[in-house]
């Protein structure tokens, strides 16, 4: 049952990523059966060049056989070269396809999943596992079927030759075959489990290795030694687990083969002596033999990679078949322009027993700017996140527009929201696909507006290549102010009805804070805006203010009408600050 | 010139554990054995068929013979196989640790000069290279021992013959050797186009709600397959020559074969070459071919080990080439390392640090900081502002000597007690000096192993640090309190909880000088309020932290303003106010931040 799903699944892999290539696949399966009709016809003329050489057999026929031997072996190895080439060929444009695919669904999932899953996991997971599937893809059905067929071919022969010995080779054949595949069946879970560990010391890694300096700063290198040792000791536990089965899949087929060499000698031994052979067909007999270990380690060869590729394969329907937890509405559309916000009594956890937003209701109307300010933790950041729905609420409803979120799809709620966020990342990639987000068609002119209205054209006039100049790792490196700037500035490159800054200024100072929000305070005329800060001055323009206390509303109404109440808690607030400023 | 030749490390490699490498070794040169034995069976066999050759056990010894080996050889191969595994294991594992010591040791804030991505693929493939090379290296030559014991044999047996399976031998080992120089060239650069497609995967799954959030999916997916398609080509490319090389070996013996078949001809028809002589013949040139193809593609493999190497070498900072195979324990059995207790001693304590003309300039762009110069007393606060790009930061890092630099630490010299501090990297650390970045990271363990992070389990000590940090109404809110596992698949903090989280991983370190930067760009008036009254509630604590913050800035005791980066100004605050144009212009936008235009109206 389970063997039929595997197959099952194999099925689908090669449908949906080799049928593309079958003119490539088809070559593929010419060279090799080249392959095989060169490696049959060698033994037999070397046969025949003994029989004829100890029967004192023409000179010139000799060097003939001699010859062809030499052609024959010139035409394997340029079949050789051939092959690789279409079969990384195809095993390349296939796994890309793949991996291309496993991104595109990991960009599908949402925040829950990626919280659980380090970087560097990932990683192994998109490019580690596919890489196993490489040999798969390329080699795998088309090596099965044509070593199968060159075993047939030979023991065909064998039977032709004398069927004496060619039933007792097959019976080898099959004892030995069966041994691999009973070898096999146990094999998959130690793989899988081997994949897994190798995961794990590199999701490790990932993690303290981009969190160098905080490791330096604590002096905490010894505990981190300490950490990759364990990792590493569980790893090879593990390896060897699953590393030895594939020694005892060798071991097993090479003392069946070699005990079929002996069967063979007595056979073919009795029968010489009988008459019935000569010394040449014995010979061809000892070849054949040898031969037939050839492909039966292919298969086996193939066997093997296919454990890996049975527990990559299945670690890679297990990520893509994680369903994304939000799935797109049934379509419902957004009216046009600025919209309404709209939280009906939402609550909201990340764990079902610890809500982070409790029966929060908000009413933000068209065109108007709301502030959110709470103390830390108190629920503002997944306020947004809903927002941009990365979450539903576990009861309530968000509207945007007065629609249902839920009722509308993902992609059309996004795109009518600029979120800039608090977390700010980079890519290993130039100025202008970074700011762009690899949008080719937003023009350079539009770009370099937003950055002078952002003060940037300075820095923008000291970089090397301009707009063109690489970013990131290797590129020019950006203080953590400069590119939280960088970050405001992609959304000045779109043009959304909703503008959600959470904390989108915090590592600024107050002179390039400002700069930057009387850009977005432009931004905003004429959309919809919530800005969510710690600092008061950046909710200094917000025409709402809500005040969240443990994930509900501590305070909620216009700013105006806040301030003027010496009783309201934002009231108190200000009255903190200007202490502070007095102090 | 940096990294070493590569028989270095091989060499050092194998000295880590030579018994295991000499046992690994052993192992296959006994399988060496085991294959050359059963054509001396095969050739005994054929002559005695062919009344060549009379043997006392006759066709059933050989027989017997012939068993004994297969199943021995079964036996051997799994014994092999067990010493194999462990053996690669700890060779590359050496590799890896060493590797992470040393870059554990850099200079931490840029220190990594790629993504995290492409590093794991340094650690993840380079390293494999280096384990696959010392596997082949005792392989290589014990099959070449054997090569050579064969090649005696057949010599024993026809001279001439034997001389034409040898003389293809030699013109392969020179044919590879040019051939390698290109492999190394191809190796380097499908490997770049690799670490380019790890590092996109990298970089876009940390983004994911960038990505997401800006409805870039598509185009990201179109970026990596561009990504993708130039990593195939290279990778295509590196495949094919190397196929392509192997297969010049190959066909050189191929020759050899037709030209024994040539020579035997006349000696089989006169008798002076038995089939057993020519059987023999035919399977030892199989095992002398094996060698050549072998030897032409470890040298190929050499080279792209030395690739591997170099791409190591990158990370290794100023560290000596070979520290990345330096003997060092891995741990891999018996009881795990201790993590040593810090130590303290009398001089570590602080009474006085001066800091004078520190500059740095970054190798990229043009910015930095120049000739700053600082005085810090004993329980004093100095506050470090400006304005975006002043090089705040880059003057904290500079001064605890996070800033790569080729030459070692930045222009300028630091006095601890007057002590001239020569290595900034090593010395700024707990307990002398604990510092907090700007954008600090958690990892995926327990909330107390990410405040203690190895330090011994003192309650008393975590709780006061929890304190201190403003983080006890969380800790109590957490469901295992510091149990909690956070990180991927655990609890996520909020930014703010991240910060106070880090702060008190600083204070549990009891270092004499804390150096924070912007701890409070995550964090509320009131929170922030309360963390520095908390830290500085201690008179004994010496803090240079970066702030724009008015909390920060009236609690100083004096305040560095940095412009373009140098010091614009220095003083207290008042003096500041009265003096300082480019300080009035920072406090007067904090005013404006807490009293807002309509506020004053």
């Amino acid at each position: 049952m389970r063997s039929f799903d595997t197959l099952r699944r194999y099925w689908r892999l090669l449908a949906r990523y080799l049928q593309p290539q079958w003119p490539q696949m088809a070559l593929l399966a010419l060279i090799l059966c080249g392959t095989i009709a060169v490696q049959v016809l060698t033994p037999l003329v070397a046969s025949r060049f003994i029989d004829q050489a100890t029967s004192g057999g023409a000179i010139n026929e000799l060097i003939f056989l001699a010859l062809l031997t030499m052609g024959l072996a010139l035409l394997g190895q340029g079949m050789a070269v051939a092959e690789t080439y279409v079969a990384e060929h195809v095993s390349w444009a296939a796994t890309n396809a793949l991996r291309a695919d496993l991104l595109a669904h990991l960009l599908r999932l949402e925040s829950t999943f990626h919280n659980a899953h380090t970087p560097g996991e990932l990683i192994e997971r998109a490019d580690g596992d596919v890489a196993t599937l490489a040999r798969f893809f390329s080699r795998f059905a088309i090596y099965i079927l044509g070593n199968g067929a060159l075993i047939i071919g030979i023991l065909g022969l064998l039977v032709f030759v004398n069927w004496r010995v060619g039933l007792g080779l097959s019976a080898f054949v099959v004892l030995a075959l069966l041994a691999m595949l009973r070898i096999r069946a146990g094999a998959t879970p130690l793989w899988a489990a081997e994949r897994q560990a190798s995961a794990d010391f590199y999701g490790f890694l990932g993690e303290y290795l981009s969190g160098l300096e905080d490791v330096h700063s604590s002096g905490a290198g010894a505990f981190v030694l300490r950490r990759c040792a364990e990792v590493m000791r569980s790893w090879l536990a593990v390896t060897l687990k699953a590393q030895m089965r594939g020694y005892a899949l060798v071991a097993s087929s090479q003392g069946l083969f070699a005990l079929g060499t002996v069967v063979a000698f007595a056979l073919s031994a009795m029968l010489f002596m009988d008459g019935t052979l000569t010394i040449g067909t014995v010979y061809l007999i000892f070849r054949y033999t040898e031969m037939l270990r050839q492909p039966t380690e292919q298969i086996r060869n193939e066997v093997q990679d296919l454990q890996q590729a049975d527990a990559s394969s299945g670690r890679i329907e297990t990520l893509l078949s994680t369903m994304p937890g939000l799935l797109d509405g049934p379509g419902a559309t957004l009216p046009p322009g600025p919209l309404a916000v709209e939280l009906d009594s939402v609550s909201f956890g990340y764990a079902e027993d610890n809500l982070v937003l409790c029966d929060l209701s908000v009413l933000l109307q068209p065109g108007r700017v709301l502030g959110v300010v709470g103390r830390t933790g108190s629920g503002k950041t997944t306020l947004t996140r809903l927002l941009s729905r990365f979450y539903d609420p576990l009861s309530g409803a968000v509207r945007l527009g007065g629609v249902d979120l839920r009722t509308v799809g993902i992609a059309a709620v996004r795109a009518r929201i600029g979120l800039v966020s608090q977390d700010v990342h980079l890519f290993n990639a130039s100025v202008r696909d970074n700011l762009t987000l690899f949008d080719g068609d937003v023009p350079d002119a539009k770009i370099r507006d937003v950055l002078k209205q952002l003060d940037l054209t300075d820095w923008l006039a000291e970089l090397p290549h301009g707009l063109d100049t690489m970013l990131g790792s290797g590129g020019v490196g950006l203080s953590a102010g400069q590119a939280q700037v960088l970050a405001c500035a992609r959304i000045f490159l779109r043009d959304p009805d909703v503008v959600i800054l959470d904390e989108a200024s915090s590592r600024l100072d107050p002179a390039t804070e400002r700069l930057v929000h009387s850009a977005l305070g432009r931004l905003l005329s004429g959309r919809t805006g919530i800005i969510v800060a710690h600092r008061l001055s950046t909710v200094a323009y917000a025409d709402d203010i809500l005040v969240l206390e443990d994930g509900q509303v501590r305070e909620y109404g216009s700013r105006q009408t806040l301030m003027a109440d010496p009783t309201s808690h934002f009231a108190e607030l200000l009255q903190i600050a200007t202490q502070e400023i007095s102090s | 010139m940096r990294p070493l030749p590569t028989w270095h490390y091989t060499l050092k490699m194998a000295r880590y554990a030579p018994w295991l490498y000499l046992l690994h070794a052993l192992l296959w040169s006994l399988m060496n054995v085991l294959t050359l034995l059963p054509g001396l069976i095969a050739k005994a066999f054929f002559d005695t068929l062919t009344g060549n050759a009379q043997l006392p056990g006759g066709i059933t010894g050989l027989l017997i013979l012939l068993s004994i080996l297969a199943v021995g050889r079964a036996a051997l191969w799994l014994i092999a196989g067990y010493v194999e595994i462990t053996f690669r294991f700890t060779m590359s594992g050496l590799v890896r640790r060493n590797l992470l010591r040393l870059v554990l040791a850099l200079p931490g804030a840029s220190a990594l000069p790629f993504s995290i991505g492409e590093t794991i693929s340094r650690f993840r493939d380079d390293a494999y290279e280096a384990e696959d090379n010392m596997d082949w290296t005792d392989e290589i030559i014990s099959h070449g021992l054997f090569a050579v014991v064969a090649f005696v044999i057949l010599l024993r047996i026809n001279v001439s013959m034997a001389l034409v399976v040898i003389l293809p031998t030699v013109v392969v080992a020179a044919i590879a050797q040019r051939a390698s120089a290109a492999l190394g060239r191809y190796r380097a650069a499908s490997s770049q186009a690799t670490s380019h497609v790890t590092g996109a995967i990298g970089d876009i799954v940390a983004a994911v709600q960038t990505i997401q959030s800006a409805g870039a999916e598509q185009r990201i997916v179109a970026h990596f397959r561009r990504l993708n398609e130039r990593r195939r080509s290279a990778i295509l490319a590196d495949r094919v020559v190397t196929q392509a090389v192997d297969a010049i070996t190959a066909n050189t013996v191929s020759i050899g074969t037709g030209l024994i078949m040539l020579l035997a001809a006349s000696n089989l028809r006169d008798g002076s070459l038995t089939v057993g002589d020519f059987v023999l013949f035919i399977a030892y040139l199989g095992f002398i071919a094996d060698f050549t193809t072998g030897i032409g593609q470890y040298l190929a493999h050499y080279r792209q080990t030395g690739v591997a190497f170099a791409r190591l070498d990158t990370l290794l900072g100023a560290a000596a080439p070979d520290a990345l195979v330096a003997p060092i324990p891995l741990h891999l059995r018996g009881p795990l390392p201790a993590v040593p207790a810090p130590t303290r001693s009398a001089t570590d304590q602080l009474t006085l640090l001066e800091a004078s003309g520190l500059t740095y300039r970054y190798p990229q762009g043009g910015r930095g900081i120049a000739a700053v110069d600082l005085r810090l007393q004993r329980g004093t606060l100095t506050v470090v502002t400006g304005r975006v790009g002043a090089g705040k930061t880059t003057l904290l890092r500079a001064m605890l000597g996070l800033l790569p630099r080729p030459e070692g630490t930045p222009a300028g010299e630091i006095r601890w007690n007057g002590q001239l501090v020569e290595d900034f990297v090593s010395f700024f650390v707990p307990p002398r000096c604990a510092y907090t970045a700007q954008v600090p990271r958690l990892f995926n363990e327990t909330l107390k192993q990410n405040i203690l992070l190895g330090l011994p389990d003192d309650p008393a000590a975590l709780t006061a640090a929890v304190r201190s940090a403003v983080l006890e109404h969380d800790v109590q809110a957490l469901d295992s309190g510091l149990e909690t596992l956070i990180g991927s698949g655990g609890v996520k903090l909020s930014g703010g909880q991240v910060q106070r989280a880090a702060a008190a991983r600083m204070f549990v370190r009891k270092a004499e000088l804390l150096v924070i930067d912007d701890l409070s760009s995550a964090l509320d008036v009131e929170t922030e309020r309360m963390l520095w009254e908390r830290l500085l509630s201690d008179g004994a604590v010496t803090c240079l932290a970066v702030s724009h913050r008015r909390a920060a800035l009236s609690r100083a005791d004096q305040i560095i303003v940095l412009k373009d980066g140098r010091v614009e100004a220095q003083g207290t605050l008042d003096e500041l106010l009265a003096s300082s144009a480019e300080m009035r212009r920072l406090w007067a936008d904090e005013a404006a931040e807490t009293r807002p235009a309509d506020l004053i109206e």
